[in-house]
């Protein structure tokens, strides 16, 4: 069923040729579902980099040491010639080849759950649609609900801005994502693995729960029943060695694990490369912590060191194991900081010019895009 | 001393006449509700389509206390009602569902949903949530009709310019009307929008920017019906700003363009601004005017729909020539006895619930069910996010004060439902929680879960009988033999000491079920 729902119209009418009427059902409908699902060839990935709370343009990408609005962080050169980041993301200058700069963000909303609503969805929230989130669309368009991992991934989401925007929309649950949280230092799938003592009881349960549903199940048999026993055999499924596996950072050498920084976002990025090697469509790593009307300076170097080391080892890593052309690596916030310095050493909301930063999945790297007034006030 | 005397009788007789008022209202509910099914009665015939068998009493009741009150039935109110032999007893308990505190909880849980979804998509609209909430319960119990309600929201006092400013928050729980004005920006697009989406079935919001490509409206009357709201503006920025109104500003420019829209009806005559100087209510009075030709169909067919699972017209706020009525007549006949009830919710609400369309089995019998949009049998519909916590709640015992409501707030966000009423769906995380989450960590746990507690602890209790209340607290009905054989044999096969668990264990199974998750 999911494999025709992936099929659009515009895709049947140019995959064969005539127009929707020919499509009667017939066996070649599934096999051609099939192929424009995963053309192109390459299984294409996107990594977005999130950054709750409104990173500082001004402090990472888009620096203005002429200016006053520029503030104590000093720029430093990259590998690529004439495009200058913040001096505490020495290890990511390195990798500039590999990213595009934008520095020409215009947005409207300057409250942390309309903004986060508005970059995650693609929409503004208002009137009666809830939007899916980024991931919820990208997994209905390249994921696949048959497979043991889930197509969305979100890696310690910040749902206290937006709980929508960490969610499928209308899309409805089969596209929602599967949250990772943190337990102590330790990333762990929320809910998964049993907290009973004894593995058989879960067993039980679970032999119960087939037993005793069958009625139901065999008198309302259709969409929604079906997919109320795949999502508990994907959950089991999940449960289970080879998919368990692949969230389970200790099959990584200690000494890359330290290279991604052994907080809870470099542990991220490294537990998105391994979702991606293993298929899944999109994954989010959450860095929170950036609205930092007070102290932003301080703040920023902190967020910085965890950022440079992630996101840095993040790009060596796919692209030493040939990933990074087929993975979109996305950095951004809900939208940037004023570049006036606020009393408080702060910096405060800012949507009128702001940056984001892409890298792989086939972008050209080595540029910016746009550019801001001497002050950073506008685009130019 | 005669008031005193007096008041009983005058009680007395008012009762009486509000009595009688209630009586003629339940037959002419009745007969609406036989003449829904006599119109749905002549589709089957034309369709070739064999109808789902009459639903046994558990699964109208459980199903009758989801859509009437949002939740599902007690252990005790399920064994009244299987145990009551009167024949009128299905109209009885929907009268009684009719008129509980929880209809308008659920009411308003369902209409801010509709009105204010953005309530549960940020944080800053999310204070508004229970002002909101509180001003549809306050309304709901009241009693209030159904074009009432419309024109209170429409015309929602806003203190008029030069009185100083309309704050939008005075206290978060006090009942709020205007949350619907601050969390859609006070702009005179969206609430235009929402306005006639929601009342109207009319999707309007695309001619914002374009003349749409295939609905008769142009982006000139999009605007037109948007300056209806020019009159309101906020003072200052952010969704917390205060507002103010002036009655003579009746236009607005869209973005981007040089002219001016003023406000015009989208079918009908001019507005007559000598008879009504506030564009607020001019508007409330046409939306609301018994002659409107789409606000007691899309109303009507919203509230079928709220039944049903699917409107008589799907999406139910898409009317437009090229998505039809799949029963023109029957969508036809709903709105117009809504309109002559004086639109009475209840009485709508009352009728739809006693056809035999609603109290038909969810059970697929036969393949031609599947060839109909109408209620053949009733399609499963998926429990909203309230729904689905009052419900598990009410079925474990819990109570907000043993985490402070952590458990409220996660299961009604990961349990909400997406856009569909109908096809349920279970996400791999809902799956998760239900198996390993703290919540059912708690809810399984026989030393502790209320409801296990009382049933594991009662003396004198056969196993049979635990199983019962095991079945009745969740699932609002009896196990079947089939399934009382199975509990059984697993029974049988385990040791005495295990057996307090296994009973935790089928807890947990029918609480992790499909049959609980859904609203068949």
């Amino acid at each position: 069923m999911h494999r025709f729902d992936r099929l659009t119209r515009r895709s049947v009418l140019r995959a064969t040729g005539h127009g929707a009427g020919a499509i009667l059902s017939s066996t070649w409908l599934s096999r051609l579902a099939a192929q424009a699902a995963t053309a192109p060839d390459r299984q294409r990935a996107c990594i977005l980099l999130w950054m709750a709370g409104g990173p500082s343009q001004l402090d990472t990408f888009d620096l203005k040491p002429e200016h006053a609005n520029g503030g104590p962080i000093r720029p430093i050169e990259t590998s690529v010639s004439g495009v200058q980041f913040s001096e505490h993301l020495p290890s990511l200058g390195r990798q500039a080849e590999h990213l595009a700069v934008v520095r020409s963000m215009h947005t409207k909303e300057g409250d942390h759950g309309r903004a986060t609503y508005h970059l995650r969805t693609g929409y503004v929230n208002q009137g009666s649609i809830r939007f899916p989130s980024l991931g919820a669309l990208l997994a209905k368009e390249l994921g696949d609900l048959d497979a043991d991992l889930p197509s969305y991934v979100s890696v310690l989401p910040q749902r206290a801005f937006s709980q929508v925007a960490v969610s499928a929309g209308f899309l409805g649950p089969r596209y929602a994502p599967l949250v990772v949280g943190a337990s102590g230092d330790e990333l762990r799938v929320e809910d998964l693995g049993s907290r009973l003592d004894a593995p058989r009881r879960a067993e039980r349960r679970l032999q119960l729960l087939g037993d005793l549903e069958t009625n139901f199940l065999s008198g309302h048999s259709g969409a929604a029943t079906d997919g109320h026993v795949t999502a508990y055999d994907r959950a089991v499924r999940l449960q289970r060695a080879t998919a368990a596996r692949a969230f389970d950072l200790n099959q990584e050498p200690d000494a890359l694990r330290d290279r991604y920084g052994r907080g809870h976002f470099g542990q991220g990025c490294l537990l998105a490369r391994r979702l991606v090697e293993r298929g899944v469509s999109f994954v989010e790593v959450t860095l929170d912590g950036w609205d930092t009307h007070d102290n932003n300076f301080e703040q920023v170097k902190t967020l910085s060191g965890a950022l440079d080391a992630g996101w840095s080892t993040l790009i060596e890593d796919l692209n030493s194991r040939g990933l990074l052309d087929s993975t979109l690596i996305v950095w951004m916030g809900e939208f940037g900081r004023t570049p006036a310095i606020n009393p408080r050493a702060g910096r405060d909301h800012y949507a009128a010019a702001w940056s984001v930063v892409l890298g792989g999945g086939g972008i050209r790297g080595g540029q910016h895009i746009g550019r801001t007034s001497p002050d950073g006030m506008q685009i130019e | 001393m005669l008031r005193w005397l007096t008041l009983p009788f005058v009680v007395g007789c008012t009762l009486l006449v509000v009595n009688s008022a209630r009586g003629d209202e339940r037959a002419s509910a009745a007969q609406l509700a036989a003449r829904i099914d006599a119109l749905l009665e002549q589709h089957w015939q034309t369709e070739g389509i064999q109808l789902a068998p009459r639903a046994d009493d558990a699964e109208f009741l459980r199903r009758a206390y989801l859509d009437l009150n949002g939740r599902i039935p007690r252990v005790s109110e399920v064994r009244e009602f299987l145990s009551n032999d009167a024949p009128v007893k299905r109209a009885q308990v929907v009268e009684q569902l009719l008129d509980s505190p929880r209809f308008a909880v659920h009411f308003a849980n369902v209409w801010r949903a509709e009105l204010l979804p953005e309530t549960m998509a940020d944080r800053g609209a999310g204070v508004f949530r229970v002002g909101f909430e509180a001003w549809l319960q306050d309304r709901a119990r009241a009693g209030v009709a159904y074009d009432a309600l419309v024109r209170e929201l429409l015309t929602a006092p806003i203190a008029q310019d030069g009185q100083g400013a309309e704050p939008v928050l005075r206290d978060p729980v006090r009942p709020n009307p205007l949350a619907f004005y601050a969390v859609k920006d006070a702009k005179p697009e969206n609430l235009a929008a929402a306005v006639t989406r929601t009342f109207l079935g009319l999707r309007m919001e695309c001619a914002q920017c374009h003349d749409h490509p295939f609905a008769a409206w142009s982006q000139d009357q999009f605007w037109q019906q948007a300056a209806f709201f020019a009159s309101v503006q906020r003072q200052g920025a952010g969704m917390f700003a205060p507002l103010v109104e002036t009655v003579a500003v009746r236009h607005v420019t869209p973005p981007e363009k040089d002219v001016a829209q003023a406000a015009t009806f989208l079918v009908g005559d001019e507005p007559d601004w000598s008879r009504e100087p506030s564009p607020r209510a001019m508007l409330a009075a046409w939306i609301t005017a018994r002659d409107n030709p789409y606000f007691a169909r899309a109303g009507a067919n919203r509230i079928w729909a709220q039944f049903f699972g699917r409107g008589i017209v799907e999406p139910v706020d898409d009317f437009r020539d090229d998505n039809p009525p799949i029963h023109p007549k029957l969508l036809e006949e709903l709105a117009q006895a809504f309109a002559a009830s004086g639109f009475d919710i209840r009485y709508l609400m009352r009728a739809i619930c006693l056809t035999d369309a609603y109290q038909r089995s969810s059970v697929r019998t036969d393949a031609s069910q599947d060839r109909t949009a109408l209620p053949a049998r009733m399609p499963l519909k998926s429990l909203t996010g309230e729904q689905f916590f009052d419900s598990i709640a009410l079925a474990t015992g819990y109570r907000d004060q043993q985490d402070k409501g952590a458990a409220r707030r996660l299961l009604q966000t990961r349990f909400a439902r997406g856009a569909a009423a109908v096809d349920p769906e279970t996400s791999v995380q809902q799956a998760l929680t239900l198996l390993n989450g703290s919540f059912t960590d708690w809810a399984a746990n026989i030393d502790e879960c209320p409801t296990l507690v009382a049933i594991d602890s009662t003396p004198g209790l056969t196993l049979d009988e635990q199983i019962d209340g095991l079945y009745l607290a969740v699932l609002g009905r009896l196990p079947a033999p089939t399934e009382r054989a199975k509990i059984a044999t697993v029974f049988d096969a385990s040791p005495e000491e295990d057996r307090r668990l296994l009973l935790a264990d089928v807890f947990w199974a029918l609480l992790a079920s499909a049959e609980f998750r859904m609203n068949h």
